[in-house]
């Protein structure tokens, strides 16, 4: 019962989500306050009618109920259970289902905590989610129903992909469509605008969480996805540049982009419709990546969907939303009046060119991730463009900008000083150039782009903090230690986030250029018994044994890591898994981690054919160095963007209602905002 | 019948989430200019904390002052403005918008649903599947039943005994191999059990008498001489290697030991008569072998090999064939014996890629005859993944 009260349960959502799609923004367009009210009651009910099919689907997972068609292809009764869990998601029908029920959930939240907006821009935003939901449930319905039934019901399921059997399935997907479908919520919000034909002072105030909410998400899964690919799939790469990776890093830099420009219309009411049209470009791009990796035009690791007949479905939504909602921002942008003036060297000027920088080099991306595409399906030629392409175009787009960043948080708005800001982070810059410096004395001068990229990264570190410390009043007078730390305690949370996020790009660009540039790689046979030098360590290969694993079979090699002395410092496994079910092999990369460094061991196959003990196997040891500054910087960010989604600046007042016998004058707008008080709790607090 | 209780509670339930704010009279809530006149209050008090920290100067903040100022005062114009709108408390549009949401919602859902979904169908998870009572359990759940059962006691004998014919009838041939050599291991020999184990690898091989299957079959044979069936067998394996001499000899040897009454006499004579014809003379063949075109002196000639040298030959023999089924493709029956050979050879994806290229060359109707030819031979995409 449970499985079928699930199918109908989705079906409800999607009538539902319909009326949720007409009924509020008819109420917009009349002026009806009752019609509008219809908005958050629906939008609560889908999104528990939406996590009762979700439930359904996952009890169908865990239980192993063959019945369910999706269930049959994707799990098996041997499979272990966390993946049971994440296998609801690890398949193209169960992963759509994730996607709505995200974009539901985010709906429910605007439904929620969006007491403070004018309601006829909330009317709006609800019924523009509610398309986007009604496109998306029709699409599950008519075309990836996770609720199809098998009878008879097979006995045994056909199982889950081993590349997906690793506890990255659990967060990446997750992750990457709270990043995606966040968006949506500003998609709608300037779509609602451009309905309207009016932007609240208010709207990038309330684009903006939504925004960093979203940033922060994707930030997660593209770093999560590409720590997953990098250890899941054994070449030690940890960016390809493949199309899907770029589908979701391509919403990820115009999101970046929407980020900056919103702080803009927000402080100043500058760039309003620039920014209008970046949050329809932005989700835009989300659609695009979905579409890239569930329509199956692509092939690579991600290629757990492949059928035209849904292709060609996401290929309408896609065409519909960001067709239409392009041809309404050409039609109806006229109308939006435009914002404050600034000077070209200015907090805002700096903005502007994040902007044009973060957009051009989204462009290049876009360019090098479809033509291919474009050209295959034109003319039928197979081209692939790979790194070398991105290397020569995102790069050198990239160094201007971030050479610029450390600049940008030091202006002041409207009109700003140059070169005032150039003597501050004179110390900065001569501390980066030293560094650079140290590289090449350090390499005898022989890696000029590692010694640049480096003092780059130490530059953006620097500029950061000097931020930070110019704002907390130091070189500022005499002043004693406490009343500084007093004074960045105080200082706006937002410029915490500033700080910390270009602090956690300058990590991760350190990261990308100390182990694009030092990595050692060997391969090699290994005979148990056998050492190798990796990265300034002895490297020990102890013993090879086969292991049976729940759903699999392994080859374990055993590796030690020895330090200078001899004695082991890590103990740890490469392994080699055969799934029988699948018929399908996957390397488990074996990772030592010492201080920010990584030894990398991927076992390759054994030479001789029966596996004698004592042939040895094909080994791979690559040294990483600082590998997982990579990562850690990402992580920064995400903490950066937390802080900034904790300003208290973000939480916008609601004036008080009128009271119910209307004509009387508004109601002294009392203080909504009470210091730390929740946007809910206080604009309750003013209705009681 | 509860199943459609509930279904009926939810629709009620989500009907009533969206009727009720339709009939409430609610408090009107302010108009939109009020939050922007709000916003500007707030930047205003904002402009003034970042003067007192310092991060803006005196001049600027008070530029911005007369900035959000003026902002401010327009946007209480408009907010007066929008108060004097008149919110309609009646409306028609409502009532009607109201009635078809109310029918459209139960409606539509149940339409959609009764024609998507399967409300007969209960769920059906793995584990109770496999403790209902054996009576009203499917054969597929007692074998998987089993399955778990000789998972935690794969010393089971008698278990693997039972599953293994069953595995067999199933066509799960690999699985049936398992099951009797596990039987065997365990059990011990037998006839019986070797003449099964040979007929799960015969069937694994898609019909093929492999040279393992029949040492098996000479095993069963050893165990029970008067059993007649694995001698059959090995007897079929030397028929499909184009070994017809052979085969003859034995049969009639077969025949002229055994007593007139016996079953297969009649089976037995006939596929004498057959061989017989094939031997002497070009009557059809039941050799998948000699259809790809050799003579039967040719035949003869291989009957006489070592298995090396007839491997060979047959090889050449493929070989040619394919080269002119290049050079003319439009030849149908020289695909089929294309792909039957290729079947026999143990190739199966030669022969999967030789009905490719013949369904390329081939008309459709054609080429609708070798798929029912490779049905037959249950040549099969591998499932791709």
């Amino acid at each position: 019962m449970m499985v079928e009260l699930g199918h109908f349960a989705l079906i409800l959502a999607l009538v539902l989500s319909l009326a949720q799609s007409v009924l509020p923004m008819l109420g917009a367009r009349r002026n009806d306050e009752r019609l509008m009210a219809v908005g958050t009651p629906a939008a609560l009910t889908v999104l528990a009618l939406v996590a009762l099919a979700f439930a359904a689907l996952t009890m169908a997972n865990v239980l192993s109920d063959f019945s369910v068609k999706t269930v049959f292809e994707n799990s098996h009764s041997q499979k272990p259970l966390l993946y049971k869990f994440t296998g609801v998601w690890g398949n193209h029908e169960g992963s759509m289902l994730l996607w709505v029920l995200i974009l539901s959930f985010f709906t429910a939240l605007v439904g929620l905590f969006g007491n403070n907006l004018p309601q006829t821009l909330k009317a709006n935003v609800l019924g523009v989610q509610a398309w986007i939901g009604t496109a998306f449930l029709l699409f599950i319905v008519a075309t990836s129903n996770p609720f199809a039934r098998l009878e008879p019901a097979p006995i045994e399921g056909r199982d889950l992909n081993p590349i997906l059997q690793d506890i990255g399935l659990a967060i990446h997907p997750p992750l990457l469509y709270l990043g995606y479908v966040g968006f949506s919520v500003c998609f709608s919000f300037a779509i609602a605008a451009l309905v309207d034909g009016r932007i609240d002072a208010a709207w990038a105030r309330w684009v903006r969480p939504w925004t960093l909410t979203a940033w922060i998400f994707l930030t997660g899964g593209i770093a999560m996805g590409s720590y997953w690919a990098y250890y899941e799939l054994g070449w030690g790469g940890w960016w390809f540049w493949d199309p899907v990776e770029n589908a979701s890093f391509m919403p990820w830099l115009a999101g970046t982009a929407l980020l900056h420009s919103a702080l803009v219309m927000e402080k100043r009411s500058a760039l309003k419709i620039w920014t209008v049209l970046l949050a329809l470009l932005t989700f835009s791009l989300s659609l695009l990546g979905t579409f890239l990796v569930r329509s199956g035009v692509l092939t690579s690791v991600h290629t757990f969907a492949t059928d035209p007949g849904r292709g060609l479905f996401i290929l309408a939504i896609l065409v519909i939303f960001i067709g239409g909602s392009l041809a309404l921002f050409a039609w109806r942008a006229g109308t939006l009046a435009p914002g404050g003036l600034f000077q070209p060297i200015s907090r805002e000027g700096a903005l502007v060119l994040n902007n044009l920088f973060l957009t051009t080099a989204t462009a290049t991306v876009l360019v090098g991730t479809l033509y291919p595409l474009l050209l295959e399906a034109l003319t039928g030629e197979k081209i692939s463009v790979g790194a070398p392409f991105f290397n020569l175009t995102f790069g050198p787009l990239m160094l201007p900008l971030l050479a610029a960043v450390p600049f940008g948080p030091l202006l002041a708005w409207k009109r700003g000083d140059l070169l005032a800001v150039g003597q501050r982070l004179m110390t900065a810059f001569l501390i980066a150039l030293l560094v650079t410096g140290a590289v090449l004395y350090q390499t005898s001068a022989s890696a000029v782009l590692a010694a640049l990229g480096i003092g780059l990264a130490a530059w953006l570190m620097l500029g950061a903090l000097t931020d930070l410390a110019l704002k907390a009043g130091i070189g500022r007078g005499k002043t004693g230690a406490g009343v500084m730390l007093q004074r960045l305690a105080g200082l706006p949370r937002s410029v915490f986030g500033t700080a910390l996020a270009h602090f956690g790009l300058g990590i991760t660009l350190l990261g990308i250029v100390a182990t694009t540039a030092f990595s050692t790689e060997s391969v090699l046979v290994m005979r148990p018994g056998e050492s190798i030098r990796a990265g300034g360590h002895t490297l020990r290969f102890e013993k090879i044994e086969p292991v049976k694993g729940p759903n699999f079979t392994e080859e374990q090699g055993h590796f030690t890591l020895l330090d200078d002395a001899g004695a082991p410092r890590s103990r740890f496994i490469a392994a080699k898994r055969y799934f029988p079910v699948r018929e399908m092999q996957t390397t488990e990369a074996g990772i030592t981690t010492f201080l920010f460094s990584q030894v990398y061991v991927a076992l390759g196959d054994t030479p001789a054919p029966d596996g004698a003990p004592d042939a040895g196997v094909v080994v791979r040891i690559w040294y990483k160095p600082l590998v997982t500054l990579i990562w850690l910087g990402a992580v920064a960010m995400m903490l950066g963007g937390i802080c900034s989604l904790l300003d208290r600046r973000l939480r916008v007042g609601a004036p008080a209602r009128r009271s119910l016998s209307s004509g009387s004058l508004p109601a002294k707008t009392a203080v909504a905002k009470t210091g730390a008080a929740k946007t809910a709790q206080a604009s309750r607090s003013v209705q009681s | 019948m509860i199943f459609w209780i509930v279904a009926a509670l939810l629709t009620v339930g989500a009907t009533l989430m969206v009727l009720l704010p339709l009939t409430r009279r609610i408090a009107p809530p302010a108009v939109d200019s009020q939050h922007d006149v709000e916003v500007y209050r707030d930047q205003l008090v904002e402009v003034n904390a970042d003067e007192r920290r310092g991060l803006i100067d005196a001049t600027s903040a008070e530029q911005a002052r007369a900035e959000i100022g003026r902002r401010l005062i327009e946007a209480a114009r408009m907010a007066a403005a929008e108060e004097a709108v008149v919110r309609p408390v009646k409306s028609a549009t409502r009532e009607w918008v109201t009635l078809v949401t109310v029918i459209a919602i139960p409606a539509l859902s149940w339409a959609l649903y009764t024609n998507l979904g399967s409300p007969e169908l209960p769920a059906q998870p793995l584990a109770e599947r496999l403790s209902k009572p054996a009576d009203q359990a499917t054969p597929a759940e007692l074998v998987a039943r089993a399955e778990a059962h000789l998972k935690l006691n794969p010393d089971d004998g008698e278990g693997w005994e039972v599953l293994a014919p069953i595995y067999l009838r199933m066509g799960r041939p690999a699985d049936a191999v398992t099951a009797y050599r596990n039987t065997i291991r365990i059990r011990g020999d037998s006839a019986a059990r070797q003449l099964g184990l040979g007929q799960a690898m015969t069937q694994a091989a898609g019909g093929k008498v492999t040279p393992e299957a029949e040492a098996v079959f000479r095993r069963a044979l050893e165990l029970d001489p008067q059993d007649m069936r694995p001698q059959f067998f090995i007897i079929d394996g030397w028929m499909q290697q184009g070994r017809l001499t052979e085969a003859r000899d034995m049969i009639r040897e077969l025949l002229a030991k055994a007593p007139a009454d016996v079953p297969w006499r009649e089976q037995a004579q006939a596929a004498l008569t057959r061989l017989d014809d094939q031997i002497d003379g070009d009557a059809p063949d039941v050799s998948d072998v000699e259809r790809t075109g050799p003579s039967s002196a040719e035949i003869e000639a291989a009957a006489g090999m070592s298995g090396q040298d007839r491997a060979e030959m047959i090889e050449g023999m493929v070989v040619s064939l394919a080269q002119k089924l290049e050079k003319s493709p439009d030849d149908v029956e020289g695909w089929e014996r294309l792909v039957r050979s290729y079947v026999v050879l143990n190739r199966p994806n030669d022969a999967l890629a030789a009905l490719g290229r013949a369904k390329q060359a081939l008309a459709a109707e054609d080429a609708a005859r070798l798929d029912s030819v490779a049905a037959e031979l249950g040549l099969v995409d591998a499932p791709e993944e």
